[in-house]
C-alpha cells in the first residue's frame, strides 16, 4: 500500500481519516497548505507547483520532456510535439501550478483490477507519479490507502460537488437483478449509473469497460456489457471515452488526460459540450480515440516486412521463431485488431506482445454497440488464424465445417455425373417432353401452345427442318446478292 | 461475343482469387505478397467486369435460347421470363432422376437462372466484404458500418471466406452440368463457336424445329 500512497494521494477531509496514511502522506508531501472550507465538504486536493514537484523527487527537466514525448507519441502526435504536452501538463487545470485538481474517481466494476495493475507499474521514473498527483484521484477501489465508510463519503462528496472525470474499470454485469457484482451494498450497475450521472465524462478503461470483455463471450451468464450501453440504457448523456485493451496501456490513459489538457478539453467536458469534447479527443464513432485506436498493429508492426516477404514462424520454438518472423501463421489477430501497440509499446516503452514473441491475441477488439464483438468471442482460439463457431454449444472450426460441406458437395456432384451417365443423358441430355407436366394438369392456363409443337411428330419435325434450312439458304442469297451489289 | 470476354475474365480472375485466397489464408513462404496483390487486384477486375456483365445484358443481343439465330437483349432470357414458369419442380425432379423427359424452357432453366442471378449478388457480397477487411477502405464509414453490422473483422473474415467456398461449389456444378449433356455449351462460352439444335419458339413457348446447322 506504500507504493500505492506515492502514487496517488487519496484525499478526503483528513480530520475524517486522521488516522489514515494516506492523509499522513499528503501532509508529508506538502499538500496540508488545503484551504479550510468550513461547512462545506472537500472534494478537491490542491497542487504545488510542476518544477517543485519534478524537482522533489528528483526528476530532471530533461527525463519529464521524455515523459512528454512518449505521450505525444501514444496521443498520436508527433515526438516533436513533447515541448506542447509540457507545457500542457505545466499549465492546465490537472495539472495546475496550483489550485483546484480535476477531481477522479477511479471506480472497480466486474474487473480483475488489471488495468489498475497495469497502471501502477508505469515506471518512467517518477514522472508518473508526478502526473498522477497533478489530479484529485478522490476514489480509487484499489489504491486508495482508505477503505470502507470513510472512503464511500469521499466519493459521494465528490459526485454531489459535481465536475468530475470517472475512470471505469470492468464490466457491467446485469445478471440476477445485477447482484453478480456488489460494493458497499450496492450493485455494480447502480454505482455507475449514480457516479456518471453528474459526472463531466466517464474513461471506460479497458475492453471490459468498454463492452463486458470477456465476460460477454459465450455464455455470457452474467449479462455482462460496457459502460455506453449501460449509460443509454439509464439515458444518461455523459459523453464517455472507450480505451479498449486487456489491460489498457496506462499511456493510452495518460495521453487521453492531456489531451483533454492541451486542447481546452477540460472547459468542453465541465461545459458538457459533447461535440466539443469528442472533437478535442478525436474520436471515432465508437468514441475511441483514434491517434491511438486508428490503426490496426499489423499498420506498425515490427515484423511487417517479414510478412510482405512471406517470411512466416509456424510452429513455437523454430528456427524461424528464433529469426524473429512473421507471426501470423500463429493466429496473430494483428491485422484485424486497432491500437498503436506497436509504436507505445509497453512497460515503459521496453518492448510489446509481438516483440517479445507472442502473437497479437487481440485485446483491444471491442465494440460498444456490440458485447458479442468482443475480443475473447472474436479472437479465440488465440493460435489459430480464425475462430470458432458455434451453433448453441457446439463449436466448430469453421474451415472443417467449409471444407467438408464442399468436400460433400463434389462428391455428390460425381454420383450424379455417375447418374447423369447411367440414364443416358450424356450425349444431348434427356429428350425432351411434349407436353410441360404443369400445362398437362392446367390445360386452360397452359404455357405452352403446343398446336405449334413439333415434337413427336415426325412428319411435322422434317418439314420444319426443311423450312428452317430454306430459309437460310434463302437469307444467304440475299446477303450474297447484297454484297455483289456492293462489289459493283 | 462480348460475354464470351466476361466468361473467360470471371472464370480466369475466379481461379487466381481462390488460389491467393488460400494462400492469404494458408500462407505458404514467399507467396504472401505477390498472393495478397493479386488478390486485391483481382478482386476489383471480377467486380468491375461484374458490372459490365449486368450492363452489357441490357444493352448487347445474344440467342433467347439453344438452336436459334435470332438475337434478344441479353436480359430477357438472363431474368425469370415466362418459360420459366411452373418448371421449378420439373427440373428437380429432372435432376433428381425422377422425372424421365427433359423439361421444356428456354436457353436458362429454373435452377440455372437462380444460380446465374445469385451469382452477381455473391460477388457484390465478396467485394463488399473484401473491401471491409482491406486495410486502405477498411477505415470508410461504409466499411465501419458493415463491419458493425456484421459484429467485426474476424465475423467479416468468415463471411468472406464461407464465400468462397460457396463459389467453389457453384464452380463445380457449373461445370458438371454444362458439360454432362455434350460439350457444345462449353465450344459456345469458351470459343464462341455456336451450334445447331432443336428450335424453340420463347413466344410460343414449344420447339417448333430443328436447325441442322449445315448452312
Amino acid at each position: 500500500m506504500r507504493k500505492a500512497n506515492g502514487l496517488i494521494g487519496a484525499n478526503w477531509r483528513s480530520e475524517m481519516v486522521s488516522n489514515c496514511a494516506g492523509a499522513t502522506l499528503n501532509r508529508l508531501l506538502g499538500n496540508g497548505n488545503e484551504p479550510e472550507k468550513k461547512g462545506e465538504p472537500m472534494s478537491e486536493k490542491t497542487a504545488f507547483s510542476l518544477p517543485d514537484a519534478l524537482e522533489a523527487r528528483g526528476v530532471t527537466r530533461r527525463s519529464f520532456l521524455e515523459f512528454c514525448g512518449a505521450l505525444a507519441v501514444a496521443a498520436g502526435l508527433s515526438y516533436s510535439a513533447a515541448p506542447r504536452v509540457a507545457n500542457a501538463l505545466e499549465e492546465s487545470v490537472i495539472g495546475a501550478k496550483e489550485g483546484n485538481l480535476f477531481p477522479v474517481l477511479w471506480i472497480e466494476g466486474a474487473s480483475c483490477t488489471g488495468c489498475t495493475e497495469s497502471f501502477a507499474q508505469i515506471e518512467t521514473p517518477d514522472a508518473g507519479k508526478v502526473v498522477l498527483e497533478l489530479i484529485s484521484l478522490n476514489y480509487s477501489d484499489v489504491l486508495s490507502a482508505g477503505a470502507g465508510h470513510s472512503l464511500e463519503l469521499a466519493k459521494k462528496q465528490t459526485i454531489e460537488n459535481g465536475n468530475y472525470v470517472v475512470v471505469y474499470e470492468g464490466g457491467i454485469t446485469q445478471g440476477f437483478e445485477s447482484n453478480t457484482l456488489r460494493v458497499a451494498m450496492e450493485t455494480g450497475e447502480n454505482i455507475l449509473v449514480e457516479a456518471a450521472e453528474h459526472a463531466a465524462a466517464v474513461i471506460a478503461l479497458g475492453s471490459c469497460a468498454v463492452n463486458g470483455g470477456w465476460m460477454a463471450a459465450y455464455p455470457n451468464p452474467a449479462n455482462a456489457t460496457g459502460v455506453s450501453a449501460i449509460l443509454a440504457k439509464h439515458g444518461i448523456a455523459t459523453p464517455v471515452v472507450n480505451l479498449p485493451g486487456c489491460p489498457a496501456n496506462p499511456e493510452w490513459l495518460m495521453s487521453v488526460m492531456v489531451q483533454v489538457l492541451m486542447l481546452g478539453g477540460a472547459e468542453a467536458l465541465v461545459a458538457g459540450d459533447v461535440p466539443a469534447v469528442v472533437s478535442t479527443l478525436g474520436l471515432d464513432d465508437q468514441a475511441k480515440p483514434k491517434g491511438i485506436y486508428g490503426q490496426t498493429i499489423h499498420d506498425n508492426c515490427e515484423r511487417r516486412p517479414h510478412f510482405e516477404n512471406g517470411e512466416f514462424v509456424y510452429e513455437f520454438g523454430s528456427k524461424e521463431e528464433e529469426l524473429g518472423y512473421c507471426l501470423y501463421p500463429l493466429g496473430c489477430k494483428g491485422p484485424q485488431t486497432k491500437a498503436n501497440c506497436g509504436v507505445t509499446m509497453w512497460n515503459n516503452r521496453r518492448s510489446w506482445c509481438i516483440q517479445a514473441g507472442s502473437p497479437c491475441i487481440g485485446c483491444c477488439e471491442a465494440n460498444p454497440n456490440d458485447p458479442g464483438d468482443n475480443w475473447v468471442e472474436v479472437n479465440t482460439p488465440f493460435y489459430k488464424r480464425d475462430r470458432d463457431l458455434h451453433i448453441g454449444s457446439t463449436f466448430f472450426r469453421p474451415t472443417a465445417v467449409a471444407a467438408g460441406i464442399t468436400i460433400l458437395a463434389g462428391a455428390a456432384i460425381l454420383i450424379h455425373r455417375f447418374g447423369m451417365k447411367k440414364a443416358g443423358r450424356m450425349d444431348g441430355g434427356a429428350d425432351f417432353e411434349l407436353v410441360r407436366e404443369w400445362d398437362a394438369k392446367n390445360p386452360d392456363r397452359a404455357i405452352g401452345q403446343y398446336e405449334y409443337s413439333v415434337l413427336g411428330d415426325p412428319v411435322k419435325m422434317k418439314a420444319a427442318q426443311e423450312e428452317i434450312a430454306k430459309q437460310y439458304e434463302a437469307a444467304e442469297e440475299t446477303a450474297e446478292a447484297a454484297a455483289e451489289d456492293e462489289g459493283r | 461475343m462480348p460475354f464470351v470476354i466476361t466468361h473467360w475474365i470471371n472464370l480466369a480472375a475466379m481461379v487466381v482469387l481462390i488460389i491467393t485466397g488460400f494462400l492469404i489464408h494458408f500462407p505458404v513462404p514467399i507467396s504472401m505478397g505477390i498472393a495478397r496483390g493479386l488478390h486485391v487486384f483481382c478482386g476489383i477486375v471480377i467486380f468491375i467486369n461484374c458490372l459490365v456483365r449486368c450492363i452489357m445484358a441490357f444493352f448487347v443481343k445474344s440467342a433467347p435460347t439453344g438452336g436459334t439465330r435470332e438475337t434478344v437483349k441479353d436480359y430477357k432470357t438472363w431474368l425469370p421470363q415466362e418459360d420459366n414458369r411452373h418448371q421449378g419442380p420439373a427440373w428437380v425432379k429432372y435432376y433428381t432422376f425422377v422425372k424421365k423427359d427433359h423439361p421444356l424452357g428456354a436457353k436458362l432453366g429454373v435452377p440455372q437462372k437462380l444460380s446465374y442471378l445469385l451469382i452477381p449478388i455473391l460477388i457484390l457480397l465478396m467485394f463488399i466484404s473484401g473491401l471491409c477487411l482491406w486495410a486502405p477502405t477498411a477505415s470508410s464509414g461504409f466499411c465501419q458500418w458493415c463491419l458493425g453490422l456484421v459484429g467485426g473483422a474476424m465475423s467479416m473474415r468468415v463471411i468472406h471466406y464461407f464465400g468462397m467456398y460457396v463459389f467453389i461449389i457453384f464452380m463445380f456444378i457449373h461445370v458438371h452440368l454444362a458439360t454432362a449433356e455434350g460439350s457444345e455449351p462449353v465450344k459456345l462460352m469458351f470459343l464462341h463457336k455456336e451450334h445447331g439444335g432443336l428450335v424453340y419458339d420463347p413466344d410460343k413457348h414449344v420447339i417448333v424445329g430443328e436447325d441442322k446447322m449445315e448452312h
